[in-house]
C-alpha cells in the first residue's frame, strides 16, 4: 500500500478543466446566458439600428399653408444642406411628431419659423437645427442679395474614421466587455458563494486534491469560456455585419487578457464578501447593474452630466470600453489612454490583492 | 500510541461558545466508535478537528499515528469522510462523481463495486439533482469510501432519513465493519449508537460525560428496568403518588417513568399505590434502560430536546 505516490497535480488540472467544462455544458441557462444571449444582443441591436452607415439626419417640414418666396428659398437652402427634408401637411406632420418618429421639426409661426426638436433624441436633433440655422442664413442672404456666407461642412464618423457609427459596430467591444463582467461575478464570483456556502469545498478539502488545482482548474473553464464567446462575437459580427477588428490583433488579444483577469480577480474578491447566495445576489447587483447600464455597452454616455462620466470612468468597465473601442473601431494603440489604463490596472491589482487576503474556503 | 485514532485534550472556542472543552479519545483499529450527544454538543467540531477541517486551539490528534501538522496529505489520502451536508455539482451523476473523486487518491476501490455496495446502480447515471435524500446519503457513504481508506468518519449519517433509508445505510455500516475498517460517527440517536457502536462517548457542552460499550453505559446506572405507566392525554403530578410509592416517579408527556434495579418487587407496590390512590391510567410496561436514560441521568435533559 503506497499512500506516497499521490496523483500528478497536472494530471489531475487536466482532469478539474474537463469535469468543469462537462458539467459546464449540461447547464442550458449557462449556455444561454454566456453564448447565445451575446449574439442575440448583437444580431437584435444590429438589425434594429442598421443603417449602413452613419445615421440620417432627418428635417420634418411643416408645409405651409401659403407658400411664399421665403419659404420657397428656405427650402431650395435646406435641400442643398446633408439634411433629408421631409415636407408633410400639418395633421401628418403632428402625427408623426406624436408617435416619436421625428428628430426635428421645422414649422412656420406668424411671420418666421420655429424649430421643434424631439427631447429623447436631442443628440440627431441638434445636429440638424444647426444645419437648417445655416440653410436659413443662406436662404436670407440670397433674398438680400448679399453675398453668401460659407456653409461648414459638416462629416459624421467614428473617431478613428474607420467604421463610421455603425451601432454593430459599436456593439461589439461593448458586448465582449459585458461578457467578461458577468463571467466575473457570476460565473467566477457567485459560484465561489455557492460553492463555500453548499460545503463542497469542505468535501474537497478532505481529500487529498490540492487547492491550488481545483481553482487554477475552474478559473482556466472560465477563461476558456471566455474564448468561445469572444471568438463567437467576432465570427457573427464578421459573417452578420462585415465588422471586424481596425486595430492590432495582438493589441485586442492583450486587451481581453487584462480585462479577464481584472474581472476574474473581482469576482473572486466579492465573493469574500458574502457568506451566502443571499447576501452575494444584493452585493453582485450593486456592482453589476450601474457598471452595465453606465459604462457605455450598450450607448455612450456623452450627453450625461460631466461628474457622472468622470465617475462612471473610475469603474473599471467604462475606461476598458473606450480603450477596447478604440483599438477595435478605430484602430488606434493604446496612446492617449493610460490614465484608463491605469484605472483598470489598479482595480485588477486591488481585487487580486483582497481576493487574496481574504479567500476563503469553509 | 497503539490507537488508529488518537486525541488528548481537545478544545475549541469559537467567538460565542466554548464548543470543544477538553476531549480525549482513543479508537483501536477496525473499531466502530459513536460520540453521542445532542445538537450543539460539540460532536462535528470534534469530529471535524480530527479530520483536519478545523484547527484546534489547543490538543493533540494521532491518526494511524500521523499528525496533521506534518502528514497532512498523507492522512487525507488514508481517510474517508462524510460531511453531515454533503454538497456535490448538481449535474454530476454518482458514476462520474465517484469515478472523479477516486482519482484524487493513490488508491482506489472500483466504481462499480461500490455502487453496488450502497445499491445505487439503478441510480448510476442520474444527475445528483434527482437523487433522493437517502440515495444521495449513501452516495455520500460510498464517497467516504473511494479510497479505500483505513479509517472512516461520518458525521450524523442517518440524520433526516426515514426508517427504511436508514436500515439500509446501517447494512453499509455493517459491512465497513467486517472489512476491518476503523469507523468514528456521530449520532445523536440512541438505537443507532447501540446498534453500530463497539464503544461510546456521550458528549455534552463540549464535554465527554462518560465512554464505553453501550452495555456498559447501561449498566453504570445502576438501574437496569424502568416501569412506565401511560395515560391518556397529558401524566398527572406524580409527586402524592411517589411519596406513598416511596420511589422517585418522573412525568414526561403521557408517561411516567419509575426507574428501579428490582422490578419483580416494584410493580407489585406500584400496583397496591395505584388501588389506594384510586389512579385512572391506561397501560403499565416494563423495559430495559436505554442509552437515552443514560443521557437523561446524566445530562438531566432528553436527547432529542
Amino acid at each position: 500500500m503506497d499512500h506516497s505516490s499521490l496523483p500528478s497535480p497536472f494530471r489531475l488540472l487536466w482532469q478539474q478543466f474537463r469535469i468543469e467544462w462537462r458539467l459546464y455544458a449540461r447547464d442550458r441557462g449557462a449556455m444561454f446566458w454566456t453564448f447565445l444571449f451575446p449574439l442575440l444582443m448583437l444580431f437584435g441591436f444590429g438589425v434594429i439600428f442598421r443603417s449602413g452607415g452613419p445615421p440620417a439626419l432627418t428635417l420634418v417640414r411643416v408645409a405651409p399653408a401659403r407658400e411664399t418666396e421665403r419659404d420657397r428659398a428656405f427650402l431650395k437652402a435646406l435641400e442643398e444642406s446633408r439634411l433629408k427634408i421631409t415636407t408633410l401637411p400639418a395633421p401628418q406632420a403632428e402625427e408623426r411628431w406624436s408617435k416619436g418618429g421625428t428628430m426635428a421639426q421645422l414649422e412656420s409661426v406668424g411671420n418666421g419659423y420655429r424649430l421643434r426638436l424631439n427631447s429623447y433624441l436631442l443628440v440627431q436633433g441638434q445636429v440638424a437645427a444647426q444645419a437648417a440655422s445655416q440653410a436659413f442664413l443662406v436662404a436670407q442672404a440670397r433674398l438680400n442679395g448679399s453675398p453668401e456666407p460659407d456653409r461648414i461642412p459638416l462629416v459624421i464618423e467614428s473617431p478613428g474614421h474607420a467604421h463610421s457609427a455603425n451601432y454593430a459596430a459599436f456593439l461589439v467591444p461593448g458586448l465582449i466587455g459585458l461578457n467578461l463582467l458577468t463571467m466575473g461575478l457570476f460565473s467566477v464570483g457567485m459560484v465561489t458563494v455557492a460553492y463555500r456556502e453548499k460545503g463542497k469545498f469542505r468535501r474537497l478539502a478532505v481529500t487529498p486534491l490540492p487547492k491550488w488545482v481545483f481553482l487554477l482548474g475552474q478559473i482556466l473553464q472560465r477563461v476558456t469560456v471566455v474564448v468561445v464567446q469572444t471568438v463567437l462575437l467576432l465570427l457573427a459580427a464578421r459573417l452578420g455585419f462585415h465588422i471586424v477588428n481596425q486595430g492590432s490583433n495582438l493589441l485586442l488579444a492583450g486587451l481581453i487578457v487584462l480585462g479577464t483577469a481584472t474581472f476574474l480577480a473581482m469576482g473572486f474578491a466579492l465573493s469574500s464578501l458574502a457568506s451566502t447566495i443571499e447576501t452575494y445576489g444584493p452585493i453582485s447587483n450593486l456592482v453589476f447593474f450601474p457598471m452595465m447600464l453606465l459604462s457605455g455597452v450598450y450607448f455612450g454616455l456623452d450627453s450625461a452630466p460631466r461628474w457622472m462620466q468622470n465617475a462612471v470612468f473610475l469603474l473599471p468597465l467604462s475606461p476598458y470600453l473606450r480603450v477596447l473601442r478604440a483599438v477595435f473601431n478605430d484602430g488606434a494603440t493604446l496612446a492617449g489612454h493610460g490614465a484608463g489604463l491605469a484605472v483598470i490596472g489598479a482595480w485588477a491589482i486591488l481585487s487580486f490583492a483582497l481576493a487574496v487576503k481574504r479567500f476563503r474556503w469553509v | 500510541m497503539s490507537g488508529q485514532i488518537v486525541v488528548r485534550g481537545l478544545r475549541k472556542e469559537f467567538p460565542k461558545v466554548l464548543a470543544v472543552a477538553g476531549v480525549d479519545l482513543d479508537v483501536a483499529a477496525g473499531e466502530v466508535f459513536g460520540l453521542l450527544g445532542p445538537n450543539g454538543a460539540g460532536k462535528t467540531t470534534t469530529l471535524e478537528m480530527i479530520e483536519g477541517l478545523t484547527v484546534p486551539d489547543a490538543g493533540e490528534i494521532g491518526i494511524c499515528g500521523l499528525n496533521w501538522r506534518q502528514h497532512a496529505p498523507e492522512i487525507r489520502a488514508r481517510i474517508g469522510v462524510q460531511l453531515q451536508a454533503t454538497s456535490l455539482y448538481n449535474k454530476i451523476t454518482p458514476r462520474e462523481a465517484l469515478d472523479l473523486f477516486g482519482s484524487y487518491y493513490p488508491k482506489r476501490r472500483s466504481t462499480e463495486g461500490l455502487l453496488e455496495l450502497v445499491q445505487l446502480k439503478d441510480k448510476a447515471d442520474a444527475y445528483h439533482v434527482t437523487l433522493s435524500g437517502g440515495q444521495a446519503q449513501r452516495l455520500a457513504l460510498a464517497l467516504a469510501l473511494v479510497n479505500d481508506p483505513e479509517v472512516v468518519f461520518l458525521d450524523e449519517p442517518t440524520a433526516g432519513l426515514d426508517p427504511q433509508g436508514r436500515r439500509s445505510l446501517w447494512e453499509v455500516v455493517g459491512a465497513m465493519k467486517t472489512e476491518g475498517r476503523t469507523t468514528m460517527l456521530t449520532t445523536h440517536y440512541m438505537d443507532e449508537a447501540e446498534a453500530l457502536c463497539d464503544r461510546l462517548a456521550i458528549l455534552d457542552h463540549g464535554k465527554i460525560l462518560r465512554s464505553g460499550t453501550p452495555a456498559e453505559l447501561i449498566a453504570s446506572l445502576g438501574i437496569p428496568s424502568v416501569v412506565e405507566l401511560t395515560f391518556d392525554g397529558a401524566a398527572p403530578d406524580p409527586s402524592a403518588f411517589a411519596a406513598r410509592l416511596g420511589s422517585p416517579v418522573e412525568a414526561r408527556g403521557d408517561v411516567w417513568e419509575i426507574p428501579t434495579p428490582d422490578p419483580k418487587t416494584l410493580l407489585p407496590r406500584v400496583f397496591t399505590t395505584i388501588e389506594s390512590e384510586s389512579l385512572e391510567y391506561n397501560q403499565v410496561h416494563v423495559r430495559r434502560a436505554t442509552l437515552e436514560d443514560v443521557f437523561l441521568h446524566l445530562t438531566g435533559r432528553s436527547l432529542r430536546e
